[in-house]
């Protein structure tokens, strides 16, 4: 684990960066409080840290007060190792956002020993960190195909459509059904079907770019939300995605299964004052065209605009 | 001048200690004596031009650099002067602070001379 140690006085920085290393910590050692400070503020910078209080430029308590006013860094626990040791200095010092508190000359076996308190304090912090990672992930995404789920993509949609209108950029909205899906369940069970879902996930996200949102809709059911996309590309976008399910069979527990995919799309620039709900809608009805025309391809929810061009439309398919 | 009386209850080295300190490192020990030779002239310097100066809380700042430095060192008798003298800043008393820095210099000679024989002892 990486340790800071800061302090002017390069006898004790000597003896302390041996001290740890012996310990296997992975020593910075620095001179200053402001060196220090800037050493904790780098993005993974050292979580543990041993500070002089009295040092030019900046003192420990300094360090300490800029430590706290780091918004975007995670916990850093910070001994303050000085021979201020009356109590006022103490308590000014745990004050001032220190963890810890040891006087100087200091013994060996009780710096390390704290020093691993303030291990086991980061590595709590680190479970805490994971379990809250791991609860937003299962509160944000479909457990089966690790997609968005329903309420995130309809919010990121919303969030989308109103960054649309303030930046006059065009975004396209796929609903995209997967056709007989119900026969691959009822004929193979619903194992083999999510296998073909995971699989079908896994195609959604290689045919689109990393910043354009995929959601699980429904049971069969996905919502793509290309940002920054224009209109005259669109169809071309929408059949990359279908041409992604159906280019090649889905390998299966069952065995090889050709699926084909059925997408609505709406592309529009000009969304006024929509709601999402309406919008959905009319992409849903693009989508149950799509079916009546046969599946497997693509159609649209309005004429959409070509090369920018008014004059030139791609025809409803 | 009681604080400075006492001063000589102790050793002017207290070899167990830094032993332990080094975790019996002789080749750290020695390095350790070479670094506070390289920075004892120029700290001292310091010290001396900030008291010229009236810069008490330089003076301060610096004695407190040599406590810290000596007391690394387990030089309890010269980081125990310099603690003296740090006191002597911050309260700006310069009374008899010239005799301290004096004994200051000759405690860290009787030290800088231990410490030498010391480094030639522990040699494995």
């Amino acid at each position: 684990m990486k340790i800071l140690i800061a302090d002017d006085d390069p006898i004790s920085r000597r003896l302390l960066e041996k001290t740890l290393e012996r310990e296997g910590f992975d020593v910075i050692a620095v001179d200053n409080g402001r060196s220090a400070l800037e050493r904790l503020s780098l993005p993974n910078g050292p979580r543990l840290a041993l500070l002089d209080w009295v040092m030019p430029e900046l003192d420990g308590i300094g360090v300490c007060l800029g430590v706290q006013k780091l918004h975007d860094r995670s916990y850093i626990h910070i001994v303050l190792l000085t021979s201020k040791g009356s109590k006022e200095d103490v308590v000014a010092g745990l004050n001032s956002g220190a963890n810890d508190y040891l006087t100087k000359p200091w013994d060996p076996a009780e710096l390390v020993a704290r020093l691993r308190v303030g291990q086991r304090v980061l590595q709590l912090e680190d479970g805490l960190v994971e379990a809250r990672e791991t609860m937003r992930f299962k509160a944000t995404h479909d457990s089966l195909t690790s997609l968005l789920n329903r309420g995130v993509i309809v919010d990121s949609l919303a969030r989308e459509l109103t960054r649309t209108r303030r930046e006059g950029r065009c975004t396209v909205v796929m609903l995209a059904d997967l056709d007989h899906f119900k026969a691959v369940n009822d004929g193979h069970g619903h194992l083999v079907g999510d296998e073909v879902l995971k699989e079908v996930a896994r195609r959604l996200l290689a045919s689109v770019r990393s910043y354009d949102l995929v959601g699980r809709y429904g049971g069969e059911e996905f919502l793509i939300v290309l940002n920054n996309c224009d209109s005259s590309q669109a169809f071309e976008r929408a059949e990359e995605v279908r041409r992604g399910i159906a280019g090649s069979p889905i390998q299966t527990s069952y065995g090889p299964l050709h699926i084909t995919m059925s997408i609505g799309v709406l592309a529009s620039r000009d969304w006024e004052l929509n709601l999402v709900e309406d919008i959905l809608s009319e992409t849903d009805s693009a989508l149950y065209k799509a079916k009546a025309d046969g599946r497997n391809c693509v159609s649209f929810a309005r004429p959409i605009l070509q090369g920018g061009s008014p004059n030139t439309l791609i025809n409803q398919l | 001048m009681n604080q400075e009386r006492d001063y000589l209850a102790n050793a002017v080295l207290d070899c167990p200690d830094l032993l332990s300190r080094v975790d019996n490192d002789r080749d750290l020990l020695r390095e350790l004596i070479e670094i506070f030779k390289a920075e004892f002239p120029e700290l001292l310097n310091q010290l001396k031009g900030a008291v010229v100066r009236r810069e008490m809380k330089s003076a301060e700042n610096t004695c407190h650099s040599l406590k810290g430095m000596l007391s690394g060192l387990s030089g309890l008798r010269a980081s125990a002067v310099a603690a003296n003298l740090e006191r002597m800043c911050r309260d700006a008393d310069p009374l008899e602070f010239s005799v301290s820095l004096e004994l200051l210099e000759r405690e860290v000679g009787k030290l800088l001379s231990e410490l030498d024989i010391f480094a030639i002892e522990v040699q494995p």
